[in-house]
């Protein structure tokens, strides 16, 4: 049995809706394997430096474990494979730093973190300007207007 | 006859009683530290600039790739 880091970047979207739902993706995936878990807990929940999976925020578990080399194999696989886990890293570890243990206590079964913002979703690309006006009408910017005061006629008078 | 020629010991690539230098401060987790020894453009500093031993520069490099694995730091700034 060795012992392992974990951190999991998790869809805001299922920390949005239940933390415990969330924090039970990781917790699940790791036991499936066997894994001793020693502490998990959340990291932060931050922007993120590039997108991912059309996401530009995410929420960060830092979890640590005792497992079998062979069951890192299946826990780095499930991880791929769960569309609610963005991205992972799993680092062999000497030994668990104490300060993760009393973090990890501190956050109990009933911790939940305050909802994240709404903005981790990729931007829309801005609409054209003019193509939209304030009511929702589509603008023709080629259009002319009609009360422009002055007809092709008279200007080939002029 | 050849006489065999007795094996010179080598010497241990670690001289012995020399500690290996870690700097614990050194983490993906602690990006305050480790952005020090980055540029503007996110690129990873050269020994020459930080100043570290050449262990401690492998593992501020190891820091900076996780940390950016993870999108926690950019690939180019």
């Amino acid at each position: 049995m060795n012992q392992y880091e974990g951190m999991f970047l998790l869809d805001n979207q299922v920390v949005r809706t239940d933390y415990k739902t969330a924090k039970a993706v990781v917790t699940d995936t790791l036991k499936k394997h066997g894994a001793e878990i020693v502490s998990a807990r959340r990291w932060d929940e931050r922007r993120l430096a590039y997108p991912m999976a059309g996401r530009q925020r995410a929420t960060f578990m830092l979890t640590y474990f005792k497992a079998g080399p062979n069951a890192i194999t299946g826990i780095r696989r499930d991880a791929e494979l769960d569309e609610r886990i963005l991205r992972h890293l799993l680092l062999k570890v000497e030994e668990v730093p104490a300060t993760e243990l009393e973090l990890s206590l501190a956050e109990g079964d009933d911790y939940a973190p305050p909802p994240p913002p709404a903005d981790d979703a990729i931007d829309r690309e801005e609409p054209l300007v003019g193509a939209i006006g304030e009511d929702g009408e589509v603008i023709d910017e080629d259009a002319v207007p009609e009360d422009v005061g002055v007809s092709l006629n008279d200007l080939e008078e002029v | 006859m050849a006489m065999k020629m007795a094996s010179k010991p080598r010497a241990p690539l670690v001289p012995m009683g020399k500690k290996r230098c870690e700097d614990p401060r050194i983490d993906y987790k602690d990006l305050i530290y480790i952005t020090k020894f980055m540029t503007p453009q996110a690129q990873i500093q050269s020994r020459r600039r930080t100043s570290f031993c050449a262990q401690c520069q492998r593992q501020l490099k190891q820091a900076i790739k996780r940390a950016r694995h993870l999108g926690l730091l950019p690939f180019v700034g």
